[in-house]
């Protein structure tokens, strides 16, 4: 019997809408797999009750041929995404119940394109991790290795759409949180440029860092849903006021006229050899594809993850100052003064690293410490900016490793900096507020491996048609 | 840089999250390593460069302030831990 979970994004749509299957068949393959896997995976935290209502009524306006783009598309949602009235946790103890007053500019752009939620993924705390390991929630396997971590922070999201327990699914990156874990599990994950994508409520990490985007088993699947988050938003008032054009068709189009960068001082710096080896194969295949390639020199990225590890943490420590303990979110039993409800309350409810960050962000915004480093983040920040902008006037795009490796075990790294290092490649991008996109490229003993492609502002249509001009001529993403 | 206990009290009292004494060591080695690697950032000069705090020069896309009554005050405290009529509570502030 056909596996309509098999189905890519765009057979499903084509399928759905040709009325070869129904969405009451479609969500309830992905249910019964999420039922059998998820004990085991841990990928969602919540599983949505009203999923089949859900395709029951997408099926109905299918018939009355009053669809949306996606109809009956059985879509799983990082538990970052507010939904009205269900508990969105952020993987943290700290909303543990928190049941949400209104919805994201995400979900919603979604739900009114037609998709049918399934669930919440699980994710780091706070998306504050690279492994999925800080989750109040428990682990999230990789559905690859079983012993290995997904990567993080949208770690539920990946494992789950690797294991084909949904047919895409939202994510956010900060500093790699879509794209690690696109590697580490063998899809493809996209960051579009910052403000493309409202934050209207995705809970806060870094404000001028954080971007909603999309994991998916090929570039055109993830076009076609990126084309549905994207647009202007009132509500955010950093989203860009300009309408998103038709990634998909920008993916399609035949494109002859790629340049692609690739930054001598990183590649050169990769300590791994079959990482290397794995970059300059991918250049290969790419070059047989007529795509012309470039060396280039990227000054100041190696600066990236101390900025970041700056930027990130002072923005932290800002935003989660609203967890207080009296409006939402956890409070201790028995306060005996204001001060004591609010240090208690964020003592329970914050796990080990979100802890750490806050910390590191207020020490580097104390007085006496604000110039030292935050003012020398931010600069440097801009030298890093700097350093693409003048790339850019040579090269359509960027290529580099997304991970200095494949993924890891459970629990082996334990040093902080250690695991903050997994970021290296994909920090840069978001540092500058540029898209970048991560897909599979080969294996290194049967584990994933990803190449990363950055854009230009607002050329996320440039990246998903080089990606796909790459899986056009390789099946690592069928894998 | 050095994290002494006296910089780690004061830091946790500034982020009001209450520090558990056992786990204070392991803490501070934590926050010294981070900040050890964050020193890298010294090795460069910045004198004369402006400080960035946003990806984007078009940024502050300011909607008009109108009040609106797409959510409702009742709808906000659903989720709170402990209101009355309205009103959030806290212990006492003033005596």
């Amino acid at each position: 019997m056909t596996d309509l979970t098999d189905f890519s994004l765009e057979d499903q749509i084509e399928g759905l809408s040709s009325k070869k299957f129904s969405s009451v068949e479609l969500t309830s393959s992905y249910l019964k797999k999420i039922e059998e896997q998820n004990k085991v995976l841990n990928c969602f935290i919540s599983i949505n009750e009203n999923a089949l209502d859900e395709a029951k009524k997408s099926d109905l306006k299918i018939a009355k041929n009053d669809n949306g783009i996606m109809e009956g598309i059985p879509v799983a949602h990082k538990d970052i995404f507010c939904i009205k009235d269900q508990v969105t946790t952020c993987g943290s103890k700290m909303l543990e119940n928190f049941v949400s007053p209104y919805s994201s500019t995400v979900y919603e752009k979604l739900f009114n394109s037609g998709t049918v939620n399934l669930g919440k993924t699980n994710m780091d705390e706070f998306a504050m991790g690279s492994s999925n390991e800080t989750s109040f929630f428990g682990n999230v396997l990789n559905p690859i290795d079983p012993e290995r971590v997904p990567g993080g922070s949208s770690g539920g999201s990946a494992s789950a759409v690797a294991a084909k327990l949904c047919s895409f699914a939202t994510g956010t990156d900060t500093g790699g949180s879509i794209r690690q874990p696109a590697a580490f599990c063998g899809i493809t994950g996209i960051k579009p440029t910052y403000g493309r994508v409202s934050r209207w409520g995705m809970i806060a990490f870094a404000s001028s860092l954080d971007q909603g985007g999309i994991f998916a088993r090929s570039a055109l699947d993830a076009s076609i849903a990126l084309e549905n988050i994207s647009g202007f938003d009132e509500k955010d008032s950093t989203s860009i006021n300009k309408k998103a054009p038709s990634f998909y068709n920008e993916a399609k189009e035949e494109d002859d006229n790629h340049v692609v960068g690739i930054p001598k001082n990183i590649i050169e710096n990769i300590k791994d050899a079959k990482v290397k080896t794995n970059f300059y194969e991918s250049v290969k295949i790419l070059e047989k594809a007529g795509v012309s390639f470039k060396e280039i020199d990227l000054s100041n990225i190696e600066y990236s993850l101390p900025v970041y590890y700056v930027i990130a943490p002072a923005e932290c420590s800002a935003n989660l100052s609203r967890y207080d303990g009296v409006r939402f979110g956890h409070r201790c039993e028995n306060p005996k003064d204001l001060e004591d409800l609010y240090e208690r309350s964020r003592a329970e409810g914050f796990g080990d690293e979100v802890k750490k960050r806050i910390l590191i962000g207020t020490y580097c915004l104390s007085a006496g410490y604000y110039d030292a480093y935050y003012i020398k983040a931010q600069k440097i920040r801009n030298l890093i900016k700097e350093s693409f902008v003048n790339a850019f006037k040579e090269v359509t795009s960027i290529m580099m490793p997304t991970c200095a490796n494949v993924s890891f075990k459970l629990n082996s790294i334990q040093n902080p900096v250690e695991m903050y290092e997994q970021d290296i490649y994909t920090i840069p991008a978001n540092l500058a507020g540029l898209p970048a996109i991560s897909i599979p490229s080969g294996k290194i003993n049967n584990l994933p491996l990803g190449i990363q492609f950055i854009g230009n502002y607002l050329n996320e249509g440039n990246i998903l048609n080089l990606s796909n001009k790459f899986q056009q001529n390789t099946n690592f993403h069928n894998e | 840089m050095k994290i002494s206990e006296e910089i780690l009290d004061n830091i946790s009292s500034l982020s009001k999250i209450k520090i558990d004494e056992k786990i204070k060591p392991k803490l501070i080695s934590d926050l010294e390593s981070i900040l050890k690697m964050v020193e890298e950032m010294n090795k460069i000069d910045t004198s004369n460069i402006e400080p960035m705090s946003h990806p984007l020069d078009e940024a502050n896309n300011l909607r008009g302030d109108i009040a609106t009554k797409e959510i409702e005050r009742d709808d906000y405290q659903k989720s709170a831990p402990l209101i009355d009529d309205g009103f959030y509570l806290t212990p006492k502030v003033i005596e």
